[in-house]
Parts: C-alpha cells; structure tokens; sequence
C-alpha cells in the first residue's frame, strides 16, 4: 500500500475537468488558447499518473500476495461518504491493474491534444471535449464504488458523441447516434446487474453498499444462480463496449466517421474500459458466474480475434481496417480472461495496455494519411513511402507492433495469451493463433498497396492533399507512442510487475496458483 | 576477464550501431558504410577471441572459477549467464534472457559475423551507386547484430524472439527496393509464408514451456535426462514437441512446402542475399534443429520427418534450378537444395556432417552469390541467356565463382567434398535407401546445375552487347571474393576423415560421434564419380554444344517435365489460388455477412422500435374508453404475472431479483 499526502487521484479527474471548464468558458476570441489551456491540463495529470506509477513500481513488494482488493493492494486511497443512506460514496483507489491503465488514459488524452495542435474547427469545444473524455475515463479505472464507476462510465458517452457528431466525416450523425444508443443500451443492461448486485449483498451483509472493496468480499458467497444472471447482465454490458463479436457493429461505423483524435481516444481508451470492467469487476466479483461463462467467452474471443482479422483482410478503407484490428486484438484480451488464470489476466491487462499504445499509432497514421493524401481508400493509394517517408516509416512500425512482432510491445502479451489459452483450452486454440498469420497479412498487404510500389494517388487534382509528412506536433505525438512501443517491448515486466500480483489474487479465486 | 563473458557484446555491438547509422548515416563516410563495417568488424573479432577461449576450454565455472580439465569431474562445456527478463504469475519459470555460448554457437558466431563482414566491405562497391545507403547499412547491422543473438540466445523465447527479428530485417531488405513492385510482393511474400512455420514453432514453445516449465537449454536438457532415467518419459510429446519446432525451421530454412519465398526473395540486393538468403539467416533453420537436438534424439519420427522433409526438398530444388535462367535464382534454388541436405543429414542422425557442411556452404554460397553480384555489377542483368564470354572480361570473378562452383559440387579436394561426403555416408548408414538414392541424384544434378551456370555465364561466345561493355569490379568487391574463395577451399581440411578436428569440436559434450566405416573410401569415390558426370553433362551440353538441349524438351516427356519444372511443380499457383480465391474470396462473404447480417439485426431493431413506436402512438387516441379498457386489461396481467411466474423465477435465479418478496396476496387470503 503506497499512500499520499495529496489527493493525488482526485486531482487526475478533477484537473482535466478544471480545464475542460476553462476552456469552455474562454471567450471566443482567445479560442486559439484553448489548446494550451487543454495541453497543460492533461500533462499535468500526465506527469501525476507517472509519479504514481514509479512511487508504485519503487515500493517495496509485500512478502506475500495480497488477496484482491485488500488494504494492501490497493494505493492512494480516498474514500468519502457521498449518500450514506444508500451506502454511497465517493472511493477512488488504484492497485495493479487500474495503474497502467490510468497511466494510459493521461498519456493518450494528452498526446491526442499535441497530435490535433492544428484543429481549427471549433477548437475549445474540441479540446474541451476530450479532456471532459478523460475525466470519464480516468474515472471509471479508479472508481472503487460501482455507483461512482457507473456515473463515469455514462460521462464518458457524452464526448464522444459530440467528438463524432461534429467534427465527423458525411455519415456522423448516424455513426453518432449508434454509437450512443447501441453502448447505451449496453450499459443499461450493466445497470440492471449491479443494482441486483447491490440489493443482494445488501440482504447478505445487512447494510446497504455500492463499494467494490466490500461487494468483492461478499458477492462471491452469494447464489450461483444469481452469480451467473448478474454477470450475464455485467458481461453483455463490458462485451458490447470491447467490443466482441457480435456486438461489435458499432464500431467500424464510429470510427470511420470519428475525427483522428476521437479515433484514438476511442479505440485506445473507450475499447479498455470493457477488458477493464470485465477483469477488474465481473470476474473476481462473480466468480462462480464467471465460471459458467467460460465456455461463451472463449468462443466469442475466438470468434473475435479469427473473425476480426478475416474481416480486416476485405477492407478498402485503411481506417476501417484498423478499427476491425481492434476487435481483433481485444478479443485476446477477453481470451486472457477467459482462461481465469493468472497469466492469462496478466496478459489480458497487458494486451489491453499495449493495444492502446499501438492502435493510437495507427489511426493517427490513418489520419496523416488522410490529411496528406487526400484519401484513406487502399485502391486509390500507391508508394507513398517515396513521398512521406518518415510518415511510411511510422505507419510500417505501427503495424509491425500490432501484427506481434517481438521486440515491440504487443508480442509478449499475445504470447502469454495464447500460452494461457493453450494450457486452459488446449488444441483448438490453433484458430486463434493462425489469425496471427492473417494479422500479419492484412498489414503487409495495406503496406504493400499503400507505401510501396509506383507512386499514385487516385483522385482528381482538387481533392489531392499536399503529401505533406508529418507536423511537428504529430511527429512528437508518434514519437513519444512509438518509443513506448519499444521500451515496453524490450521491458515488459514494466507493466508485468505491476499487474502479477493482482492477477495472481484473482487467479487465486479459482483454484490457479497464487 | 575472459573473453567469453563479454560474449553478450557480440550481437549488441552491430545492434547499437542500428540506430546511429539510421539517422545519422548520411555524415558517416560511405552512407553510414564505414560504421557498419568497423561495427561488425568488432563483433567478428569478439567472436574469434571468444571461439579461442571455448576451444581451449577456457570457461569459468558458475561465475568465477576456472573450467576444469576434462578427466576431473564433468568437464565444463558451455558458458551460460542469464538473468530474468519478465516474471509470470504462476508456476512457470520467468521468462529469462541470457547468453549460451558452446561449440556449436562457436560454430555460428564464425560463420555469421565472418560472412557478415565480408559482404559489408563488398557491398561498399556494390552499393556505391544506390540511393538510401544509410537505411540500407543501418538494416544489415540490424540483422547481423539479431542474428547473432540467435545464436547465441539461452532459451527458446530469445530465440523465437530474434528469429522474427531476422525474418523482419529479411523482409525489409528484400524490399530494399520498394518503388519495384516485385520487391514489394516478395518481401510480403517472404514475411508471411515464413510466419506460416513460425506460428508451428510458437506453439512448440508453448508446449515445451508448458511441459518443462522452463524454456532454457540446459534445463531441458537436465530435466529430459532425469526423466529418461526414470522412463517418465512422453515420447509422443515429445515427438509433437519436436515437429512443432522443426515447422519453424521448414519455414525459415525454406524447405519444403514452404521453399516459395526464397527463390522470390532475390529481389533483394544480391549482397542481401548473399548474406542473408544464402550463408547465415536461412541456416537459421538447421540452426534450430541442431540446437534443440536434444529433443530430436528422443523421438524417431520427428528424426524420420526431418530426413524426409530435407531429401524431398533437397531434389525438388535441385531439379528446379536445372531450367533456371535467372543466375540468381539458380543459385537460390541451390541454396535451398543444399539446406535440404543438411535437413536430411540430422535426420539421419549426421550432426556433426549437417553442421560441417552448414559451415562449408555458408563460406562458398557466399561466394557464389557474391560473385553473381559481380557479374550483375558489371552487366545490369540477371539472365544468363544474355551472357556468355564473360570469363575473359572477368578473370578473377570467373576464376574464385569456378573455386565456388567446384566446392558445392564436391570435388576433391574443396570444402564441399568432404561434408558432402559425409552426409552420403551418414544417410548411408541410416539404412534408408529411398532418402540415400534422393542424395545421391540430388548430387549430381547439382554438379550438372552449377556447371552449366558457369559455362552459361563465363565461357563461350557473348550472346548480348552488354558483354562487351563488362568490366572487372572493383577492390573493394574482388578482395571479398578471394577470401571467400580461400575459405571455399580451405575450411573442408579441418574435417576430413583423416584429421576429424571439426566434429571432435562439434561432436563436444554432447553426442558420441558418427563413425567412418570402411565404407567411407567406396562412398567417397561414388559421390566424387556422381559429381564428375553431373560435370561433365554440362560440359558437352554448354560448352562443347554436343546436343542441344532445347531440343530434349520441345516435345513430348521431356516438354511436360520441363513445364512442371519451370512452374516451379505448380506449387506457387496452388499457393495464389489458395490465398486469392479462398482466403480472399472467404473474406469478402464475411464483410457481407457483417454488414448484411449481423449490422443488419442491428439496424432492424432499431428500426422495428421506430416502427413499433408509430404503431403504437395510434393506440394514444385519446378515447377514454379504450384507456379503461387497457387499465384492467393491464391490472389482470400485472396480478397473474406476480402471483404465477414470479415466484418460479425468482428460484430459478436463488433468489434474485427477489421480486416476490413481497407477498401481497397472503393477507387476501389467496
């Protein structure tokens, strides 16, 4: 347990939302300010998390595992009663798993306001809008009260929303509205499973409670017949936002209209808050439910991760192809979950780290290539690298890390996955690893049409963009990700430290070694 | 300080002049040229000091003391040094990292940072008038560098990680040339049908991981011992084990059915191939099985499918590169041939012939390759159709490519002789004829091959006008031909049968060693005889013209074999078909399926909503009769409902969402 005079966690939300005010308030003249408002708004929160995340890693390790949730596990807690009446109250804490994913949540919020220096449509409401994002986001990681982790759960569709529905391309309004609607439902139906939740430790303990740390204790004692309804509810509600398959329809459509910047906080942050609910919440809290979902989890991880590529594999649209990507690779980290063991949770936070570092990457590159180019479609594209070869270079690194290249980030996770998923489910795990043959196809195929070979671009001279390579602002943005990429790479136990512990606890709900 | 604990230098040496040469490489002289060369440079010699000390022996023992002489106690025979690179929750060993260094990593280290360094001086000349010289320079470090941390890597992880690393550095280069659209192809090309073995070889790592619970050398080594001593153990799963990890070689050694990538990857700058499609990261294969050896023993028939797999391999090749014209793709269908007969030779129980001829085909592939780039240098083509009459322009390339072409020939008494010899001689005594006969041909089209190559390229009249214009390369290019060609011709008397210092070496620690019978002399003589007449074809066909052989295959069986030779056995097209119609066509219906099906469940609820929402707003017609009527309608549904179906329910859920918790009907005396 490493504590801190300061409320440190507080202040990761409530920075953003400082600043998100402030720009919104700015008068329109000053406009222009908002984005240093924004930037230094979330680097401070940026700066913050990293704090936290080295004041962790230094701590001395506890001598033996601390169980899940306990005192011991969890950092810089702060707990206020907020309507005690209803056993509500405002509890923020971190332990393992949240860090890295906190840590992400300030990296990407503050490198997609670098990477959009240049916005000039209506750039307060756009700035503003994504730090309101990180806020919800940052909240839900940290939210040890399920009434608090659903308010920020709802805040965080409000953002996006508007992300799409302004700055989108020609379907947005569409796009936006399913985005909303469909997740919506999908959190309502989660709603229903931690009300059943409350009232139900309610009856067991006697009082009634929204905290984690506390339903964590007793959730597991209660019915099986009830553990397996509430995660059902929970599940469906973390399944659509991952997304898996079949729930995923959503998304393609979100992110093709998304600007660059809503793209990447989508895919890179929104995507984890599912794995996240799904590991931190609906597992350990409902094990026995877990247990019985096991067998739908892993065939809709399968399904995600094959059917994910395959669909990649027939796009046209180089942004649609990245956003299939991602259902592809979060379906490992439900697989992970699906093993219940320690290493496979392990990876499955790591995967889900590690994705939001590379798919940021990619549809910022998707976004450079739209901008400098003129269009994303694969068909119209040709030799780009001879034109913007620093930003081919970066697209091709890009793609190496999703495709698991080792020695880039994404590798060490999918192979503890798989590993895990072998050990637990045995040889028809092969489909999920010959996608890792259809990943590294559809990337090599899109680099092949799109960087290499003649130069062209289809497209009539007015709507050609300049071939500009990358603004400063957008090369700092990948710079930074891809150095990540490669430093997590060649160090995982950075993130692997940090998350066995907590995984080893919640693996130890199961009979897995501890 | 003994040079061996600096081994983990080696590959970092060329791997921190990676970055440095990428950006900065346009102020280095020669395009970054010069850092590579003193880089890999460093490494070779840091090797060579580091081969002197295991081959005197000269190991520390658990980090310190001396190694102690062979007759004391167990001899010291490997220099390991490790340290954790990740923990795993759970029971498994953590994930290490670390340095192994014996003799057969000795063996590799020579060849590799030699090679290396050879082809990086050459390619000053070669490249000299390329564009992007410091992204070229920058990625051969990169691959040496990778390269010899396979290697020398402790653990199967490592390995399989710079094994992909290798494959990226390959894929890279071979689409050096990006703007080409076959360069671009080929690359993919490569990367994915390599990757097709690779994802054998990872889950070989997962079942050994899983089995072992360490993925280290030396573990598994101590632990396969203890269980063979108590008969625990699983030879089934470890045949799978084994043939797991041999699909990872089948990938990266090209062998067969996945040897498509490397005749394309000559799109690639010959001395690209050279190094990397010829001496070093397609021996990575052998490499691997050599390395996991340990695995290979204890299971038959994975020896039996490794000595298959090679023999098939090592003719189909062969036969491919008879009608070749491209001298580049001869000598790729070569190197894959030869590959295939080290494959063959470790499944017929030949380690030490496999690893001898791995070292002797590294030096004179090399130098063949290298001399084709010579003569692609001066000519600006790859078909020898347009050549000829070159080896009086040309006297030192022709003369060092004719020391290469009669090494891998196997004539006494160069390099290829005396490991070729051997591998006959072990598949021999495996008593396996049909894989001995499949050696014994593979022979002699090789010889038949090679010479018709050079006769094609160096004698006879110039068949274009570039000819005429062909000029000797420079220094910079010849000096590394002439080396290699001293090794082509040297490196076979460390490993004769007469002076055996190459397997004692290799043979060290581990196996007993193959014995020469008295059948050794009568093979020599039959492989010396088979090599001769495969020479001697080609003679009276291109160069004395004693027959024609376009005629042989206009009609008849001759046409049809050469079709189905020059269709490369039409494995490509089924690959393509496979690939374009299936996979491809198989996506597409998936899109649709996607967007029709599964999006449209979607859309259609969202739209019988709207739909039901419009049909319902008529019911609102504001008539307060019908609203009576649908209140009492309503009550007596809501009473059936809590009364019958709730109580079942909530049991059904234990209890939850405890809805009939409240028993309203029991005061009515229901």
């Amino acid at each position: 347990m490493v504590e801190s005079s300061l409320p440190v966690l507080s202040l990761l939300v409530v920075l953003p939302l400082a600043g998100a005010i402030i720009t919104f308030l700015l008068p329109r003249r000053l406009a222009v300010a908002s984005r240093w408002v924004a930037l230094v708004f979330s680097l401070v929160p940026l700066l913050l998390s990293l704090y936290l995340y080295v004041l962790v890693w230094t701590a001395p390790a506890p001598t033996a595992t601390p169980g899940y949730l306990s005192a011991e596990s969890l950092h810089f807690e702060e707990d206020f009663e907020w309507v005690p009446s209803l056993g509500i109250s405002y509890t923020l804490g971190v332990d393992g798993m949240s860090l890295p994913l906190v840590f992400l949540t300030a990296l990407l919020s503050c490198l997609a306001i670098v990477f959009s220096w240049s916005e000039s449509r209506r750039p307060k409401e756009y700035f503003g809008l994504m730090l309101v994002m990180e806020v919800g986001v940052a909240g839900v990681f940290m939210a040890l009260d399920f009434f608090l982790f659903y308010i920020f759960w709802e805040v965080v569709l409000i953002p996006m929303y508007f992300l799409i529905g302004i700055w989108g391309g020609p379907r947005k309004d569409y796009s936006a509205i399913k985005f909303f609607i469909y997740t919506h439902v999908a959190s309502v139906v989660m709603l229903l499973g931690i009300m059943g939740l409350y009232f139900q430790c309610r009856d067991a303990l006697g009082h009634a409670t929204f905290s984690m740390v506390e339903m964590a204790k007793v959730a597991p004692t209660l019915a099986p017949g009830f553990q397996c309804a509430a995660f059902a509810a929970l599940f469906f509600g973390f399944a659509v936002k991952m997304p898996s398959v079949p729930f995923h329809t959503w998304l393609p459509d979100a992110h093709v209209e998304a600007p660059t910047a809503g793209s990447v906080l989508l895919a890179g942050l929104l995507l984890k808050m599912g794995g996240y609910g799904l590991l931190r919440v609906a597992i350990p809290v409902l094990p026995a439910g877990a247990e019985a979902a096991v067998p739908v989890m892993v065939v809709l991880a399968v399904a995600s991760i094959f059917y994910g590529a395959l669909l990649c594999i027939a796009q046209n649209d180089l942004k649609k192809m990245v956003a299939y990507s991602s259902i592809s690779h979060m379906g490992f980290v439900m697989l992970g979950a699906a093993t219940l063991s320690p290493i496979g949770i392990s990876a499955g936070v790591f995967q889900m780290f590690n994705h939001g570092l590379v798919t940021a990457v990619l549809f910022m590159m998707c976004g450079v290539f739209h901008h400098s180019a003129g269009t994303r479609e694969i068909g119209r594209l040709g030799g780009l690298a001879g034109k913007v070869p620093v930003a081919a270079t970066v697209f091709l690194v890009g793609s190496l890390a999703s495709l698991g290249l080792p020695g880039l980030c994404s590798f060490i996770s999918e192979f503890l996955v798989i590993y895990s998923a072998f050990v637990s489910f045995g040889a028809w795990m092969w489909i999920p690893v010959s996608a890792v043959v259809l990943t590294a196809a559809y990337y090599l195929w899109a680099a092949q049409r799109v960087l290499f070979g003649k130069f062209r671009v289809d497209l009539p001279e007015s709507e050609r963009g300049r071939l500009e390579d990358l603004h400063i602002s957008e090369a700092v943005a990948l710079g930074v990700l891809i150095a990540l990429i490669v430093l997590f790479g060649l160090f995982p136990s950075a993130v692997l430290d940090m998350v066995n512990p907590v995984s080893a606890a919640v693996g130890g709900l199961f009979g897995g070694v501890g | 300080m003994m040079w061996v604990e600096l081994a983990w230098l080696i590959p970092v040496i060329p791997l921190v002049a990676f970055p440095f040469i990428l950006f900065f490489g346009k102020s280095i002289p020669k395009g970054g040229g010069l850092l590579a060369i003193v880089a890999v440079g460093a490494a070779f010699f840091l090797s060579l000091f580091v081969v002197v000390d295991v081959s005197q022996g000269n190991l520390p023992v658990h980090g310190g003391g001396e190694g102690e002489p062979a007759g004391g106690g167990e001899a010291v025979h490997a220099y390991e040094s490790s340290m954790v690179w990740t923990p795993v929750p759970g029971p498994e060993s953590p994930l290490e990292v670390g340095v192994h260094i014996d003799n057969l990593t000795c063996l590799m280290l020579i060849v590799v940072s030699l090679i290396g360094w050879l082809v990086v001086i050459y390619s000053v000349g070669y490249m000299a008038h390329e564009e992007g010289k410091p992204r070229y320079y920058a990625e051969i470090s990169l691959f040496i560098g990778v390269m010899l941390g396979l290697v020398v890597a402790n653990n199967f992880l490592m390995v399989f990680i710079f094994w992909e690393l290798v494959g990226l550095c390959s894929y890279l280069l071979i689409g050096f040339w990006y703007k080409k659209p076959e360069a671009a192809a080929a690359a993919k090309k490569a990367f994915l049908v390599t990757r097709v073995g690779d994802i054998l070889f990872l889950v070989g790592i997962i079942a050994i991981w899983n089995y072992f619970g360490t993925l280290n050398f030396g573990a598994i080594q101590e632990q396969l011992k203890t269980m063979l001593g108590e008969g625990a153990l699983d030879v089934q799963m470890l045949t799978t084990m084994a043939l797991l990890v041999f699909g990872g070689a089948v990938g990266k050694s090209a062998q067969f059915p996945l040897h498509v990538w490397l005749p394309d990857a000559m799109e690639g700058p010959t001395t690209v191939s050279a190094l990397i499609h010829a001496a070093t990261m397609v021996n990575a294969g052998v490499y691997l099985v050599a390395r996991s050896y340990f695995l290979f023993e204890h299971a038959p028939d994975a020896l039996l499918v490794v000595a298959w797999i090679g023999g098939i391999t090592a003719f189909m090749a062969a036969s491919m590169a008879l009608v070749s014209n491209d001298i580049k793709r001869v000598l790729a269908y070569s190197t894959v041939s030869q590959l295939g007969y080290m494959m063959l030779a470790l499944g017929a129980a030949g380690y030490s012939a496999s690893m001898f001829h791995l070292q002797n085909h590294a030096f004179f592939k090399a130098l063949l390759f290298l001399g084709a780039g010579s003569v692609i240098h001066s000519m600006g083509t790859n078909d020898m159709r347009e050549m000829g009459g070159l080896g009086k322009k040309m006297r030192l390339t022709s003369l060092t490519m004719l020391v290469g072409v009669l090494a891998i020939t196997g004539v006494v008494p160069l390099s290829g002789f005396w490991s070729k010899d051997e591998i006959i001689v072990s598949v021999f005594h495996s008593g396996n004829w049909p894989l001995f006969l499949l050696a014994v041909v593979t022979a002699l089209l090789t010889a038949f091959y090679m010479f018709r190559l050079w006769f094609m390229t160096f004698s006879g009249k110039p068949r274009s006008k570039e000819v005429d214009h062909a000029h000797e390369s420079p220094c910079i290019m010849t000096v590394p031909l002439l080396v290699l060609a001293a090794f082509s011709i040297s490196t076979g008397f460390i490993g004769t049968p007469f002076w055996p210092r190459f397997q004692e070496f290799i043979n060290w620690g581990h196996h007993g060693g193959e014995s020469f019978g008295a059948t050794s002399g009568m093979l020599m003589a039959v492989s010396l005889v088979v090599a001769l007449t495969g020479a001697l074809v080609a003679y009276l066909l291109y160069y004395r013209r004693a027959a024609s052989p376009d005629r042989a295959v206009s009609s008849g069986a001759g046409r049809a074999v050469h079709t189905l030779l020059t269709q490369k056995y039409y494995m490509d097209h089924i690959y393509y078909w496979f690939a374009e119609r299936v996979v491809y066509g198989f996506t597409r219906v998936c899109d649709a399926f996607d967007i029709r099906v599964i999006d449209g469940a979607v859309n259609s609820m969202s739209d019988g909503a709207v739909r039901a929402g419009g049909r319902w707003r008529r019911s609102v017609s504001g008539n307060v009769q019908h609203y009576a009527v649908g209140i009492v309608i309503g009550l007596c549904l809501l009473i059936l409902l809590l009364k019958f179906a709730l109580p079942p329910l909530d049991e059904l859920l234990g209890g939850w969402p405890g809805l009939s918790r409240w028993r309203w009907w029991e005061g009515w005396g229901w």
